[in-house]
């Protein structure tokens, strides 16, 4: 360890010093707004009409499609993301293999992530539309259907279904974290298994399993972070429809605020997500402190 | 000298400048909603008239599509700069009334510009006797239905009744090969509307006696027959997957005989489907005559600076026999002044005349807090009663007691 002066110290606080301050404003602002919020009454208009302490959250608490929205969103970040891992892990391991038109299959997995989520979204209803889509269509050609199927029209098939276009468009970042990972795997230890005369299935869940683990536990708490409050899939394919019964926390809480305009039960609702992704962000800092003091 | 002279220059420059700016800084926005392309150059021409008549006047016109007006709005009024006028959903005026942000126009209205309206087409825009805003656009509900489905089943014009709709329904579905006899829609804006038809002509009502009006042997009776149309095959399959937009596709394709929608279909047909050949008709009758209308109000806000001005611009311009008849004809919706209604292009066109005639039985949505929270509880209670979730009544009961949480807090 090296050791500092007090004044080189001081003088390195000095200097950030406005990017802390710029920091806390930009991040700590609307965090402490909504906060405010949280424990008043507010109308429609964002005017503070009370003070109610935490009858918002008593509210909130009270409200079925809150309590039904929590457990939805648990089920949905835990599947998209076991989802994602399970898809991605396979698919980095191939694209690591050196082979005949692998830079094109790379571009063609990273390609959902070029374009942006709700386009996606919006083309997945499209193909899913019971009256005109592709899929219906396809289906209807191969003679596996002789009518439309609305596949969006219930519960359980339109969440499943959101499950796998959450998993499909998490798939390409996960990818690329994984790969990073693999390639940075010394090569001395496979041959040395290798001449050991060690399978490749053994090489995988011996060696590179183990020394992945640290990429793919950053890619299961940063995707954990990102599905938590992904809104755009279930908002343009359902809309939390039909009866609340594909909301999630993060689509309830658009339409408290800004359909019901229920800014205050909206403001109490962010608090309670903030704190949960709290957990999960902290988390990641320390197992990202970890990594690094490890190194 | 010289440097003194042109310090002068400048300093008479500058004072006109101010001056200029000051004598034309009575600015009034206007902001509407985006009804079609057509709706900012029809206020860009009223702007431009009004410019005319007054030249220390600048109206700045700013076009909002429907889906980010309401939030829009809200932002600039809570964030303390609201435009001086503004399109809105009628419903929403209550919020406006309550919250003090609306101004109540009675004490700018003469007798003369009252008179300028049809009937009781002020009327959905007051509030405790005060006029909160002015109606821009009417339209009302109607069944539409396909002329060539139904002679195919061997119905004779379209139904008139609930019991003459299910056996003419009943026909298509038998004799018009494929196509759906109804058209009903189960998913996103306006679900709830869709039912409504049925729960008014079967003699309920949204609010009866302050509370929720749904849950009334009307409201259980209009579910029952809708989740029997759908369990007979009426409808197209599987209605919760269907919005709106995809009810009126169908009608448009000529694969639904008959769905409910607005005059805003007229000119979708004549641009998409013109050969498709379709009639106009009131909703089925139960024990009485209903239909849904629908006004946008045009607002004053409280704290617009001038007033006066953004008044004038409402009685000289926006409300002036010119730009009424240009704005209804160009939007397709009905009249509302008496002006409109006699020009020719109106007085001469028979389904606008079938259209008009439904509006003395028209209901409009009440203005009461919280409309957009019950109509969600109400489309996830009709949704649960679409897919065979729930009963009919036990679906609408609780609805019913959530609506009157929010009617009563």
């Amino acid at each position: 360890m090296r050791r500092h002066t007090g004044v080189s110290g001081f003088l390195a606080f000095v200097m950030i010093l406005p990017s802390i301050v710029l920091t806390l404003w930009t991040v700590g602002y609307p965090v402490v707004d909504i906060a405010v919020t949280s424990i008043h009454s507010v109308n429609r208009f964002g005017r503070t009409t009370g003070f109610v302490g935490l009858a918002n959250f008593a509210a909130l608490l009270a409200d079925p499609i809150f309590v039904a929205s929590f457990w939805r969103t648990l089920i949905w970040t835990a599947s998209v993301v076991a989802g994602t891992i399970l898809v991605s892990l396979p698919i980095a391991l191939v694209l690591q293999e050196d082979f005949a038109g692998r830079g094109l299959a790379r571009v063609i997995i990273m390609l959902p992530w070029a374009i942006s989520l709700t386009m996606n979204a919006v083309v997945w209803r499209w193909i899913l539309n019971g009256q005109y889509g592709m899929l219906n269509a396809l289906l209807f050609d191969l003679g596996l259907i002789d009518g439309p199927v609305e596949w969006l029209a219930q519960a359980r098939p339109a969440f499943m279904i959101e499950i796998a276009i959450g998993i499909f468009v998490s798939m390409p970042f996960t990818v690329t974290i994984l790969l990073g990972g693999l390639a940075s795997l010394p090569s001395e230890i496979y041959e040395a298994a290798r001449v050991d005369g060690a399978s490749a299935i053994m090489r995988f869940r011996a060696l590179t399993l183990p020394l992945l683990k640290p990429f793919i536990n950053m890619a299961i708490v940063l995707n954990i972070i990102y599905v938590f409050n992904s809104f755009p899939i279930i908002w343009v394919l359902t809309q939390g429809d039909p009866a609340n019964s594909t909301d999630i926390l993060v689509t309830y809480l658009y339409k408290l605020a800004f359909r019901y305009g229920r800014l205050d039960l909206a403001a109490a609702m962010s608090i309670v997500m903030l704190l949960i992704l709290l957990v999960f962000s902290v988390a990641y800092a320390s197992m990202a402190m970890r990594s690094q003091s490890a190194e | 000298m010289r440097l003194r002279q042109g310090w002068l220059l400048a300093g008479i420059c500058a004072l006109a400048l101010s001056a200029g700016t000051a004598h034309a800084a009575t600015e009034i926005r206007v902001v509407v909603a985006h009804y079609s392309d057509a709706t900012a150059p029809i206020f860009e021409g009223m702007a431009k008239d009004f410019e005319h008549a007054h030249p220390d006047v600048k109206i700045r016109v700013e076009d909002v599509s429907w889906d980010n007006l309401q939030q829009r709005l809200t932002t600039d009024i809570a964030g303390g700069t609201p435009p001086d006028l503004a399109i809105v959903g009628t419903r929403w005026l209550l919020d406006y009334a309550s919250q003090d942000v609306a101004e109540p126009l009675d004490s700018y209205m003469t007798q003369e510009f009252k008179d300028r309206f049809i009937g009781d087409f002020l009327k959905p825009s007051v509030i405790n006797g005060k006029t909160y805003g002015l109606p821009v656009a009417a339209s009302v509900r109607s069944m539409f239905y396909n002329k060539d489905l139904l002679a195919k089943a061997g119905v004779n014009g379209p139904p008139a009744t609930w019991d003459d709709f299910l056996a003419a329904a009943k026909s298509v579905k038998a004799k018009s090969g494929g196509a759906y006899a109804f058209g009903l829609q189960g998913k996103e804006l306006e679900t709830d509307v869709y039912w409504y038809y049925a729960l008014w002509t079967m003699g309920g009502n949204l609010i009866e006696n302050g509370k929720s009006g749904i849950a009334s042997p009307a409201g259980i009776k209009a579910a029952t027959l809708y989740k029997e149309l759908i369990d007979e095959g009426l409808t197209q399959p599987e209605p919760t997957g269907a919005n709106r937009q995809d009810v009126e596709s169908l009608f448009k394709q000529g694969r639904a005989a008959m769905i409910f929608t607005g005059p805003y279909m007229r000119g979708q047909i004549a641009k998409e489907a013109p050969t498709l050949n379709y009639g106009i008709a009131p909703i089925p009758k139960g024990t009485t005559a209903a239909t849904y209308g629908v006004t946008d109000s045009i607002v004053l806000f409280k704290d617009s600076s001038h007033k006066d001005v953004a008044w004038k611009f409402l009685e000289e311009q926006a409300f002036s026999p010119k730009w009424r008849t240009e704005f209804t004809l160009k939007e397709g919706f009905l009249p509302i002044t008496k002006a409109e209604a006699a020009d020719p292009t109106f007085a001469n066109d028979p389904g606008l005349k079938a259209l008009t005639a439904l509006l003395p039985s028209a209901r409009f949505a009440p203005l009461i807090p919280n409309w957009e929270e019950m109509a969600d509880a109400t489309m996830a209670a009709l949704q649960q009663i679409y897919l065979g979730d729930a009963k009919p009544e036990d679906a609408l009961k609780s609805a019913a007691d959530k609506i009157d949480g929010l009617i009563k807090p």
